[in-house]
């Protein structure tokens, strides 16, 4: 764990900057790649946007104000170049809109994904949600994410992150029943 | 509220939420090193287009004054709009007003 404080002033420090910089790198690559991967699905794609999300970040670090955590901040670029990926990708091609188990048989076939068919279900019936849906099951379901560090996220409140991720565990549900 | 618990659970109990994605071996240990390349590849490029905008504003502030200077010399019979001239020299030098502007902010 970081000490924030340090960090920070470490960080407004160009002196230190480099350095700093670098631990922040080491302390939240992992946990920011699982969460884009989970958005982006492939290892080469989200290697891509984790490479971006740091590079926006280092770039933006003159207007970071400390307001929220680090973490925060970092998390909030991770997923808003994560959902602009996706909509860029889904412009170019129609293959991640999951209609079909295309995702399913790609899944299988990756070496980086050691789950059974059932697992790819489950992130095939994900893959249909809208993206933003997609972001917030993702943080609740898998990283077991509290609402309201959620919220200061996704910019959205907690009533409609409840809502959003009570519609996607029903049409994930009715997927299942129509795909059993 | 209970049927969505309810159905939550369905899905944990069937599938978990365990990770099954994985990443290529050593890919953690590498990825600072590479993220900090791209970082000093993106400040070199940057500097580059500094300089090049230097470069071009000063070429535009001699290449006025040379202008301005001939003109008076051959001492012609209508009067030069001086104005004109710099406007002529900003825009065959292509640089648009964003980038001077840009280049200035960054020059303080």
């Amino acid at each position: 764990m970081i000490d924030e404080t340090r960090i920070i002033a470490q960080l407004k420090d160009k002196s230190q900057r480099e350095k700093a910089f670098n631990t922040l790198v080491h302390e939240y690559q992992e946990v920011l790649y699982w969460q884009i991967r989970r958005l982006v699905i492939t290892h080469d794609d989200a290697d891509d946007v984790l490479q971006n999300t740091f590079i926006k970040a280092w770039m933006a670090l003159d207007e970071f104000r400390a307001e929220s955590k680090i973490s925060t901040w970092l998390f909030r670029i991770a997923i808003n170049e994560s959902l602009s990926f996706l909509e860029k990708k889904k412009r170019s091609t129609d293959i991640i809109s999951g209609t079909d188990d295309y995702l399913r048989n790609q899944l299988l076939a990756d070496p980086y994904f050691d789950g059974d068919e059932t697992q790819a279900l489950l992130l095939e019936a994900i893959n249909q949600l809208p993206e933003k849906q997609k972001a917030v099951f993702n943080l609740k379901y898998f990283q077991e994410m509290k609402y309201e560090d959620m919220s200061q996220i996704m910019g959205t409140s907690i009533g409609a992150l409840k809502a959003s991720y009570h519609h996607a565990v029903k049409k994930i549900t009715d997927f299942f029943q129509q795909n059993d | 509220m209970s049927e969505i618990m309810n159905e939550e659970k369905l899905i944990m109990d069937r599938f978990g939420n365990e990770n099954h994605f994985r990443v290529p071996d050593n890919y953690f240990n590498e990825f600072p090193q590479r993220v900090l390349k791209r970082i000093e590849h993106q400040r070199r490029r940057r500097r580059i287009i500094h300089w090049s905008i230097a470069a071009m504003l000063t070429g535009c502030v001699l290449g006025t004054s040379f202008l301005m200077n001939s003109v008076k010399q051959q001492d012609l019979p209508f009067e030069a709009d001086n104005n004109q001239y710099i406007e002529d020299a900003l825009d065959y030098s292509m640089i648009n007003n964003m980038e001077i502007a840009t280049y200035l902010t960054e020059a303080e």
